[in-house]
């Protein structure tokens, strides 16, 4: 239970780091984010972040919590990535990639 | 983004210099670090794969109470092992349904074995007799200390492997210290650069893990690797048991007193430990002289629920059952290096993290391979013959098919070898690790026999293949197919038939996007030379 | 043919730098794993400390010695810090 919590936190942490850089913003916008929105996804993803961490001390202690904690966001971090990846792919850029094959 | 083509510039800057070191302690001994990393991967499920490995030792649906298993077992050694002046065993616990013990026998005349080794049956405490196999514990021993040389050396080649990897690690991070700023935008780019943002991308989600395993790694074995302290500071056999019971659950071998005096209630002993560390927690049972006035036992705590493998016994008096000392604490030095050793090892772990452990290390693994092959891809355009590389090159680019691909098939005919080979057959066991290395040679054959790419691909698609038929074969030769551990809630054997199945799908996605490469690149190789700028970035989209 | 030249004349250094990386390295993790055990620690606590914490020393050490400008000074650098430990290191033994 406390696995499934920590890695949803993790997983909308993640997310809005990613969604907090300039990069994605144009590749999945469109359009860069005003700087104030930029500023609030930051830290939601900070505070989520924390929160699952949070969670895992609270439920299973600082040794046990602080392992999962660092499980939990390489794996989430791995998912978000290739989740960009995947999303650019599919969706074609708003900018031309290259020349064509 | 870091290229060796600089290394021919003098005076270079130290982010050159590192992406240097990055390639080179990565590379020599990059393979030897593919296995241990691989092996090692799937060394945390290795309770389960051993139990896999002897199917004709039932599941376990709860836990037997380990008072009265420790009982039975002990009353076995009482009757076969009246002359053992140590034995110990492993409790069965939820991931192992067989107690592992081994004793020694003081050797009385010349001829007599001094070391035995078995495992027992919990529910009729006699030695059991499924097929002879090491289990899991094959790729577990494999991934520190190799097969087929004396144990030490296959440790200093483990720990060489492992400095390796620790300059590799420190070296890349320096090289790429902006990798924690473009954290997110790592794009998957043209065919070189996906390479790098893969292996940028693995190696910066599993950073804290891949620096951990590595250095808790060589803590395991720092005893070998750094004994000098040691030497030094102890003078005496006493002072050098002192450490020794820093480290592990340690009684003091006394001399027998030579009267005999049978063992006391060993279930009682075990029940004190329940009472203090919980039902289920009990590790292992060790006895020295059993059987003698002077017989000593400890009960260790299991490795369960605590991030540390720092010795935690009770010692009782083995004549009269009585409670002599309880131990819980070590040293701050002794109880870092407990966490290390367990983090290491993971055993703490519930299955979510068992499985997070899994994972995380899997991406290590494919970390190592990336930057393998990344090796290649990064010289392939430089070549200036494509059709004809140099030595180092060819050499290179064959032993990462058989180290990459080829194991993946090795792992797998060494299962397929433990369901095939039949039983009862003397010295089966070792036959099945011959297998392993008979099959990983052959891939090696097969890598310097054929053109690269077909290797790859026929190599990666002999691997799908075995894994995905391993299931069928486990289903015709065992009496646990699929179906069955699934309506038994068998999550062991039903786990590990799905696990072959997904492991097929990726060697089988692995050995497609191969080949789908392979049958553009004789045009691309050719274009490369003409105009490689424009060429590189076309790639992107495949 | 230049480069060619250069390469031959790095060679030296280069070996040079691999030699003092593997044993100079090694050697200078061996020693603070022995002068470790002039700190204020029982014996058994400062063995471990020393074993626990050279391997972090060995990697430095090796990182130092690609990261200077050159291989001499990569020497220098192992040995003034290798003369530092010793008298601790003497101290105990």
């Amino acid at each position: 239970m406390s696995h499934l919590l920590a890695f949803a936190l993790c997983l909308a942490g993640f997310a809005a780091l990613a969604f907090a850089v300039h990069r994605q913003q144009r590749d999945i916008f469109g359009r860069s984010l005003p700087l104030a929105t930029t500023w609030v996804l930051r830290v939601l993803g900070a505070c989520a972040l924390l929160l699952a961490l949070g969670v895992l001390v609270a439920w299973h202690g600082w040794s046990l919590g602080l392992v999962m904690f660092s499980g939990h966001t390489s794996l989430v971090s791995g998912i978000v990535y290739c989740m960009l990846v995947g999303y650019s792919r599919i969706r074609p850029r708003a900018l031309p990639r290259s020349a064509p094959r | 983004m870091n290229s060796d083509n600089d290394q021919r510039v003098a005076g270079r800057g130290i982010r050159q210099t590192m992406s240097s070191l990055h390639t080179w302690t990565g590379l020599l001994l990059g393979w030897i670090l593919y296995a241990m990393f691989l092996t090692g991967t799937v060394s945390y499920f290795k309770d389960e794969l051993s139990q896999w490995m002897r199917p004709e030792l039932a599941r376990l649906s709860e836990i037997p109470d380990q008072a009265v298993v420790a009982q039975r077992i002990a009353d076995e050694f009482g009757k076969t092992l009246a002359g053992a002046s140590q034995w110990s065993m492993r409790l069965p616990d939820a991931r192992n349904n067989s107690v592992y013990a081994f004793w020694r026998t003081s050797a009385r005349s010349p001829g007599q074995r001094g070391f035995g080794e078995a495992y027992f049956d919990p529910a009729t405490g006699g030695k059991v007799t499924s097929r002879e196999t090491l289990g899991g514990d094959f790729f577990y021993r494999f991934h520190f200390q190799f097969h087929y040389m004396p144990v030490v050396w296959g440790r200093w080649i483990a720990g060489a492997a492992a400095m390796f990897m620790l300059v590799a690690i420190v070296s890349g991070v320096i090289t790429h210290k902006k990798i924690f700023v473009d954290f997110f935008t790592f794009r998957w780019g043209r065919r070189q650069r996906s390479w790098l943002d893969a292996h940028n991308a693995l190696a910066v989600f599993g950073l804290p893990f891949h620096l951990m395993i590595t250095y808790t790694g060589l803590v395991t074995l720092m005893a070998l690797y750094m004994p000098w302290g040691e030497r030094v500071a102890f003078k005496t056999p006493a002072e050098r048991q002192q450490l020794a019971a820093e480290l592990s659950a340690f009684i003091p071998p006394g001399k027998p007193s030579g009267q005999n005096v049978p063992l006391a209630s060993v279930e009682e002993m075990v029940r004190q430990a329940q009472e203090r560390w919980g039902r289920d927690q009990v590790g292992r049972v060790n006895a020295v002289h059993p059987g003698d006035a002077a017989a000593r036992v400890a009960v260790t705590r299991g490795d369960p629920g605590r991030v540390s493998m720092s010795p935690q016994y009770l010692e009782f008096e083995g004549a009269t059952g009585k409670l002599l000392a309880v131990r819980e604490n070590v040293g701050g030095a002794a109880e870092t290096r407990g966490v290390f050793y367990a983090l290491h090892l993971g055993r703490f772990s519930d299955t979510v993290t068992r499985w997070l452990y899994f994972l995380v290390s899997f991406m290590g693994t494919a970390m190592v391979g990336t930057g393998l092959v990344m090796w290649t891809v990064k010289r392939r355009q430089q070549l200036p013959d494509p059709d004809r590389p140099y030595f180092g090159f060819r050499l290179v680019e064959r032993l990462n098919i058989a180290g990459i691909a080829g194991l993946s098939v090795a792992m797998t005919a060494f299962l397929w070898g433990n369901r095939l080979l039949p039983h009862p057959l003397e010295g089966r066991a070792e036959l099945e690790i011959h297998l392993f290395f008979i099959v990983w040679a052959l891939t090696l054959l097969h890598a310097l026999a054929r053109p690269a790419r077909s290797a790859w691909v026929e190599q990666l698609w002999a691997a799908s293949v075995l894994l995905s038929l391993l299931p069928v074969l486990n289903a015709m030769t065992t009496q646990r197919p699929l179906w069955h551990s699934l309506a038994e809630g068998d999550w062991i054997f039903a786990g590990m038939d799905i696990m072959c199945w997904a492991l097929a799908w990726l060697h089988a996605a692995l050995a497609m996007r191969t080949a789908r490469q392979s049958a553009v690149s004789p045009s691309r190789s050719k274009a490369n030379r003409r105009a490689p700028v424009t060429v590189a970035s076309s790639e992107g989209a495949g | 043919m230049n480069a060619r030249i250069q390469r031959v004349r790095s060679t030296g250094p280069l070996v040079s730098r691999i030699v003092a990386a593997l044993f100079g390295g090694y050697a200078l993790a061996a020693l603070s794993s022995v002068a470790v055990l002039a700190l204020p620690l029982s014996k058994p606590q400062a063995v471990l400390t020393g074993m626990l914490a050279s391997f972090a020393i060995y990697t430095a050490a090796v990182v130092w010695v690609f990261a200077v400008r050159n291989a001499l000074k990569a020497w220098a650098g192992l040995t003034i810090v290798a003369a530092a430990l010793l008298p601790l290191a003497w101290s105990v033994s």
